[in-house]
C-alpha cells in the first residue's frame, strides 16, 4: 500500500467516525470529539493535496477549500434546519470562490446570485412557513447514521484514492499518463482569456443554443408544475391550516 | 395462355372466389341471397369442365390423326408456380448428384381428371341448386354456401393437381370441408361427435397415406406425377414439363436432364423403372390405407354412417358422390404403382369385395333411410375397389369399370340422397323408415325419381348402375378365369366374384326394402311433419329430375357407344395397360376377345336375374303382410344374425373396446402423471420466485433514503470491482 | 509537477469530498429541506469537478454543463419546494419517514426511537400567513409599547 493510499485510508476511517459523531443522534454528546476527528481527517487529506505554482495560490486554494468543506460538514451536522441552510450558503460561497479561482468568473457570480441569492432564500422561506414549535424529533435524530456515514466516507475515500493514483500514474517514458494537450498559452486564449464572459456567452448561445432553449422550456414547465402542485382546490382552501 | 390452362385455372378458382365472397359478405350483405355466388361459380366451373372434356377429346383426336403417338396416353401439364423447394435434399445414389425437393404447383389435364372434374362440378351444381330449397330457413344459410364452394374448390384441385404433396394437401382440404359440413349443425352433440369421428378415423388413413408418400419420395426421389425437364443449371432452377400434349420435348443436347415423375411418361414407357417386391407392396398398401380412410372401406368405414348427421345435400355431395370417391380416384391414378405389386392389387380387390358384402349385409336391417344409403355407398365404393383390384397388366377393364361405376354411382347415389332429403324435408326431419309410409301420392316427383335411383342402384336394365356393375363383375370373372395357372389366386377371385353377385342381390333387396317402406303401404306421416307434408319446392325437384334422367341415361349411352371407356383409356395410367395389352395381343393372336364377349353376356344375364330376385323378395316381404317380415326376423334373430346386422356388426363397439378404451386408459394415466408430477414441478418452479420474493421483500421498505443508499452501495461494489481489476 | 495537473487533482478531491458529504446528509438527515440542501451540495461537488476538467482541457463544455446544472437545480428547487409544502400540509411534519407508503404491504413501518425531550429552542423569526392579521406575541407587545 502506497503512502498516499495509507493516508487516505486513515483519513477515511477517522472521517467516518467523526462524521458519525457529528450527525444528530438524539444527543449532543461527542460532537467536540467528532469535530476534532473530522479536522484531523481533513488535515490528512490536505497533506496529500498537490502544490500549486506558488504559495499565494496554495494559500488561497486551501482557505477556499477549507471554508467549503467545513461549511458542508456543518450543514449536515447542525440540528436546526435554518442554521443548516445558512451553513450551506457559506459552503456555496466557498464553492463560488473556488470557481473564481479556477477562472470561471461567470459561474462564480451566477452561483452566488442564483443559489445563494435565490434558491437558498426560497428554502429559508419554506423553512419559516413550516416551522414546528419546539425542537422537532426529526431534526434531532438521523436515519441510520452509522451506515450513512460509513458509506459516504468510503465513497469519498475510494474516489480520492483513485483520483490521486490515476493522476500520479507514469507512462514508460516517465511522463504522466494524464497530460493536457493544451499549453498555458492556449488557456490564456481559451478558458482563461480576458474577455471571459463574452466567450462564455458566445459558447452558450452558439454551440449550446438548443440546450439553452430546452432549459428555458424546462424552467417554464417547472414554474407551471410548481403552481399546479401548490394551488389548492377551492374546497380545500376553506379548511383550517394544518396544525403541528 | 392456351385454352386448357385457362380452363384448369378457372375451374377451381371460381368456387374459391365464391367461397371468399360468401364468407366475407354472406352474413351481413347477402343473407338469404348467399346462394348466388355459389351457384353461379359452380355453374361456370361446370361449363368450363365440360369444355375441358371436349378440349381433351380434341387433343386425343388430333394425336390419333397424326399417326402413332410417341406418348403413352394423353396428358397436358401446366406449371403455375413453385410453391417450395429445397436444394440437394435427397441423394438418390452416389453416382448421381443430389436431388432437390421441389413442389411445383402443377395442374394436369388428362381424361381421368376431365371425367372427374365434369362429374364433380355437375353433381355439385345440382346439389347446390337443391340446397337453395333444402336449407332455405336455416340460420347458417350463408355459412353453408361458403363451405360448399370451398369443398368444390378442394375437390377440383384434388383431381387436377399433378403432384403427390398437393394431392395430399387437397386430400386434407376435402377432409376439412367434410368435417365442417358434417358438424354443420354443431349445436347438435351427435353432429359434433360425428364430425370428430370422421376426422379422427380419416387421420388414421391419412397417416398411412403420408407414410406412403414418404416411402415414394425415398424410393423415387420425386413426388411429381409428370416428368420434369431440369434446367441446364441443374437443381433448383425453374422446371418445365417435358411431355407437352402429344409431343415429347426432350432436349437433344442434354437427354440426361430429365427427372422421371412417379407416373410420368418415362416410367410409363419403360415399366422396368418401377421398383417391385416388398417396397412396392408397402407403398401400395400405405396408399390403400389412405384410400380406405377417405373412401370408407373396411376397416375404416365406421365414420361414413355417422357422417349422415350433416345436412342431406352434404351427404349427397360429399359422402356419396364426390369426396368418398377420392380414394378410388387416387388408386386409379396410381395404378402403375399397384401393378408393380400383385399382392397389393389382390388386397385392393379383397378389401373392396369384403366391404361391399359387409356393408350390404348391414344395410339390410337399418331403419334410418340415410344410413341405409350410407351403407349402400360403402358397399358401392367396395365395388369400385373390387373393380380396381381386378386389373392386370393385360387388361384395364376392371379399372375402367371401377371408374365407370364411380361416374354412374355419383349420379344415382346423389339422386337417392337428395330424394331421401326431400322425404326428410317433408317429414319434418324424421328419417326413420318405420315412422312413415305410403308417401307415393303425397310426393309423386320424389317417388318417381327415387324409383329411378333405386333401379339404377339395384342394377336393372337399362339404368346406369346395371352397366357399370356389370362391367365390374365381368372384369372380376375375367380375372378369375385368366388366373387358371394359379389356383390360389383363382380361388380368391372366384370368391370375390361370388361376393359381388351376392352383394348385387342384397343391394337390390335393401334398396327396394327402403323404397317400399317409404313410398308404399298405408299412408303414415309422423307428428313432426305437421301440415308440412307436401312435395318439395321446385328448386329441389328439378335437380332430382335431372339426376333421374342422368341415372337412366348415362350408363346406357356411354356403354353402348363405348365413349367412356375409349376416352378414359387415354388416361396415362390406363393407357399404359392398353399399350401393354396391344403388344401382347399382337404377339399371341386374338384368343381372349371371344371369350370376353361371351362371359360378358353371361354376367349381364345372371346379375339381372339376381337383382330381379332381390326386388321380388323385397316386394314379397314389404308389400305383403308385415307379419311375414316379423316372422322372418324372429327366425333370423334366433341365430343372432339379425342382431349382428342390426348392430352394424358391432364395429363401433369393437373399436371402442380395443382402441378407444385402451387409449382412454393411457390418457387418464397421462393425466394422472401430468397432475402429480408435471404440475407439481411447475408449481415448484412457480413457488421459487415467490419464496425469493418473500426473502427480498424487506428491502422494499418504502424509505427513499434506503433506496439511495442501496444505489450507492451498488455503485461502490462496481467501483471496487473496476479498481481491483 | 505540472501546476495544472495539481489544480485538477485538488479540485477533484474537493469535489469528491463535497459530493460525499452531501450524500451522507441525504442518507441520514430526516428533514426534507435539509435533504434537499444536501442534494444541492452533491451537485456543487460535481460542478467543481466539471469546472476543473474544463479548465484542464481548455474547454468551455465544463462550464456550460454547470450553467445547465444551475438551471436544472432551480427547476428542481421550485418543484421540490412545492412538493415539500404539500407534504407538510398533509402531515404537518417535514419528516421524510412519514412517507413510507411505497413499502411492501406486509413490511413493518420504520419506527423511530423515543428521544429525550429537549427544551424548545430560541424561536427564529417566522412568517405570518399572508392576508391575515399577524399573531402578536406578548413579548412583542412589550417591545412595541417601549417604542
Amino acid at each position: 500500500m502506497s503512502d498516499s493510499q495509507l493516508t487516505f485510508t486513515l483519513a477515511t476511517l477517522l472521517g467516518a467516525v467523526g462524521v458519525w459523531l457529528l450527525l444528530p443522534r438524539g444527543t449532543a454528546r461527542g460532537w467536540a470529539a467528532g469535530a476534532v476527528l473530522v479536522a484531523i481527517a481533513l488535515g490528512l487529506g490536505a497533506s496529500r493535496m498537490l502544490r500549486l505554482e506558488d504559495w499565494v495560490a496554495d494559500g488561497v486554494f486551501f482557505i477556499l477549500a477549507g471554508v467549503t468543506v467545513v461549511a458542508a460538514v456543518a450543514t449536515i451536522s447542525f440540528r436546526d434546519p435554518v442554521l443548516c441552510a445558512i451553513w450551506f450558503g457559506l459552503s456555496l460561497l466557498g464553492t463560488a470562490g473556488l470557481f473564481l479561482f479556477a477562472g470561471a468568473q461567470f459561474l462564480a457570480v451566477a452561483t452566488v446570485v442564483v443559489y445563494a441569492g435565490a434558491i437558498l432564500v426560497t428554502f429559508l422561506f419554506v423553512l419559516m412557513l413550516a416551522r414546528p414549535k419546539g425542537r422537532a424529533t426529526w431534526n434531532r435524530s438521523s436515519w441510520e447514521p452509522v451506515v450513512s456515514a460509513a458509506t459516504g466516507i468510503v465513497m469519498v475515500g475510494v474516489l480520492s484514492m483513485t483520483i490521486s493514483d490515476v493522476l500520479a500514474l507514469r507512462g514508460e517514458t516517465g511522463r504522466p499518463i494524464v497530460e493536457a494537450a493544451e499549453t498555458a498559452g492556449d488557456r490564456a486564449e481559451g478558458v482563461l482569456a480576458d474577455q471571459h464572459v463574452a466567450l462564455v456567452g458566445a459558447e452558450l448561445f452558439g454551440r449550446n443554443l438548443v440546450a439553452v432553449e430546452v432549459a428555458g422550456t424546462l424552467l417554464l414547465a417547472a414554474l407551471v408544475g410548481a403552481a399546479v402542485i401548490v394551488a389548492r382546490p377551492r374546497s380545500e382552501a376553506q379548511e383550517p391550516p394544518a396544525a403541528d | 395462355m392456351d385454352t386448357i390452362k385457362t380452363l384448369l385455372i378457372l375451374i377451381p378458382a371460381l368456387p374459391l372466389a365464391a367461397t371468399l365472397l360468401t364468407a366475407v359478405l354472406g352474413k351481413r350483405v347477402l343473407r338469404r341471397q348467399s346462394h348466388w355466388p355459389t351457384v353461379l361459380a359452380i355453374g361456370l366451373s361446370c361449363a368450363a369442365s365440360l369444355v375441358l372434356v371436349f378440349q381433351v377429346q380434341q387433343g386425343i383426336h388430333k394425336a390419333e390423326s397424326e399417326g402413332p403417338s410417341p406418348q403413352v396416353g394423353y396428358e397436358k401439364v401446366v406449371t403455375l408456380w413453385t410453391w417450395a423447394g429445397v436444394d440437394g435434399a435427397y441423394a438418390y445414389s452416389t453416382s448421381e448428384p443430389a436431388r432437390g425437393f421441389r413442389i411445383d404447383v402443377t395442374l394436369r389435364a388428362d381424361p381421368l381428371t376431365a371425367v372427374m372434374l365434369a362429374m364433380v362440378t355437375l353433381v355439385s351444381l345440382l346439389v347446390a341448386v337443391y340446397s337453395i330449397g333444402y336449407m332455405h330457413d336455416d340460420p347458417g344459410y350463408w355459412r353453408f354456401f361458403s363451405y360448399i364452394p370451398l369443398f368444390v374448390f378442394s375437390m377440383t384441385m384434388l383431381v387436377s393437381v399433378s403432384n403427390f404433396v398437393l394431392l395430399y394437401v387437397f386430400w386434407e382440404a376435402v377432409g376439412l370441408c367434410s368435417y365442417l359440413l358434417i358438424g354443420f349443425w354443431f349445436q347438435k352433440p351427435a353432429a359434433a361427435a360425428a364430425g370428430k369421428k370422421a376426422f379422427l378415423v380419416n387421420r388414421i388413413g391419412d397417416f398411412g397415406f403420408a407414410l406412403g408418400l414418404f416411402l415414394l419420395w425415398t424410393t423415387y426421389g420425386t413426388l411429381d406425377f409428370h416428368d420434369v425437364k431440369l434446367a441446364a443449371g441443374g437443381e433448383g432452377t425453374a422446371a418445365t414439363v417435358v411431355h407437352h400434349e402429344t409431343e415429347i420435348v426432350e432436349d437433344a443436347d442434354q437427354p440426361g436432364l430429365v427427372r422421371a415423375g412417379v407416373l410420368g411418361q418415362t416410367m410409363l414407357r419403360d415399366r422396368a423403372l418401377y421398383v417391385t417386391g416388398g417396397v412396392a407392396t408397402a407403398i401400395c398398401l400405405l396408399l390403400m390405407l389412405g384410400a380406405c380412410g377417405k373412401s370408407a372401406q373396411f376397416p375404416l368405414h365406421v365414420w361414413l354412417p355417422d357422417a349422415m348427421e350433416g345436412p342431406t345435400p352434404v351427404s349427397a355431395l360429399i359422402h356419396a358422390a364426390t369426396m368418398v370417391t377420392a380414394g378410388v380416384y387416387m388408386v386409379t391414378r396410381c395404378l402403375p404403382l399397384f401393378l408393380a405389386s400383385e399382392v397389393a392389387l389382390q388386397v385392393v380387390a379383397a378389401i373392396g369385395g369384403f366391404t361391399a358384402l359387409l356393408a350390404a349385409l348391414t344395410a339390410l336391417t337399418q331403419t334410418d333411410l340415410k344410413r341405409i344409403l350410407a351403407y349402400s355407398t360403402i358397399s358401392q365404393l367396395g365395388y369400385m375397389f373390387l373393380g380396381l383390384g381386378a386389373v392386370t397388366l393385360l387388361s384395364a377393364a376392371g379399372a375402367v369399370a371401377g371408374m365407370f361405376h364411380l361416374f354412374t354411382h355419383a349420379f344415382f347415389k346423389a339422386l337417392l340422397f337428395l330424394g331421401a332429403g326431400s322425404v326428410m324435408h317433408a317429414m319434418g326431419g324424421v328419417i326413420d323408415v318405420r315412422r312413415f309410409g305410403g308417401l307415393r301420392r303425397l310426393m309423386p316427383t320424389t317417388h318417381w325419381t327415387f324409383l329411378f335411383g333405386c333401379l339404377a342402384l339395384a342394377g336393372i336394365v337399362p339404368f346406369a348402375g346395371f352397366w357399370s356393375k356389370d362391367l365390374i363383375l365381368a372384369a372380376v370373372g375375367e380375372q378369375a378365369y385368366s388366373h387358371a395357372l394359379d389356383p390360389q389366386t383363382q380361388r380368391l377371385y372366384y370368391l370375390l366374384y361370388i361376393a359381388g353377385l351376392l352383394t348385387a342381390f342384397l343391394t337390390a333387396f335393401y334398396t327396394f326394402r327402403a323404397f317400399f317402406l317409404t313410398f308404399y303401404g298405408e299412408e303414415r306421416i309422423p307428428r313432426e311433419a305437421g301440415h308440412h307434408a307436401h312435395e318439395s319446392p321446385r328448386s329441389m325437384t328439378v335437380p332430382l329430375a335431372i339426376l333421374a334422367v342422368c341415372a337412366l341415361v348415362v350408363g346406357a349411352y356411354f356403354e353402348l357407344t363405348h365413349g367412356f371407356a375409349h376416352f378414359l383409356e387415354q388416361a396415362p395410367p390406363l393407357a399404359m395397360i392398353a399399350a401393354e395389352q396391344a403388344t401382347a395381343e399382337a404377339g399371341a393372336g386374338l384368343g381372349q376377345s371371344a371369350h370376353q364377349a361371351l362371359s360378358h353376356w353371361w354376367v349381364a344375364v345372371i346379375s339381372s336375374l339376381i337383382a330381379a330376385a332381390g326386388i321380388a323378395l323385397a316386394a314379397l316381404l314389404y308389400l305383403g303382410h308385415p307379419q311375414r317380415v316379423e316372422r322372418l326376423t324372429r327366425t333370423l334373430d334366433a341365430g343372432g344374425l339379425y342382431r349382428l346386422s342390426r348392430g352394424k356388426f358391432f364395429f363401433d363397439e369393437i373399436y371402442d373396446l380395443f382402441v378407444v378404451r385402451p387409449l382412454q386408459a393411457v390418457a387418464s394415466l397421462s393425466f394422472l402423471f401430468d397432475r402429480t408430477v408435471i404440475d407439481r414441478l411447475v408449481d415448484g418452479c412457480g413457488l421459487m420466485p415467490k419464496r425469493i420474493g418473500a426473502a427480498l421483500r424487506p428491502l422494499q421498505n418504502g424509505m427513499i433514503q434506503f433506496y439511495a443508499l442501496a444505489m450507492v452501495l451498488g455503485l461502490l461494489v462496481l467501483l471496487g470491482t473496476l479498481l481491483t481489476m | 509537477m505540472d501546476p495544472e495537473i495539481a489544480l485538477l487533482h485538488n479540485y477533484l478531491i474537493v469535489g469528491a469530498v463535497l459530493f460525499g458529504i452531501g450524500m451522507i446528509g441525504f442518507f441520514s438527515r430526516r428533514n426534507m429541506i435539509v435533504m434537499f440542501l444536501c442534494a444541492e451540495m452533491m451537485l456543487q461537488g460535481v460542478s467543481l469537478s466539471l469546472v476543473a476538467f474544463g479548465r484542464f482541457h481548455n474547454d468551455f463544455g465544463g462550464q456550460m454543463l454547470v450553467i445547465f446544472i444551475i438551471a436544472v437545480a432551480a427547476c428542481e428547487a421550485a418543484i421540490a419546494l412545492a412538493v415539500v409544502l404539500m407534504l407538510y400540509r398533509r402531515a404537518g411534519k417535514l419528516d421524510v419517514i412519514v412517507w413510507q407508503a411505497l413499502r411492501e404491504d406486509n413490511q413493518p413501518a420504520f419506527e423511530e426511537e423515543a428521544l429525550p425531550e429537549e427544551p424548545p429552542a430560541e424561536p427564529w423569526p417566522s412568517l405570518s400567513r399572508a392576508g391575515l392579521s399577524p399573531e402578536i406575541l406578548p413579548e412583542e407587545t412589550d417591545f412595541r409599547s417601549r417604542l
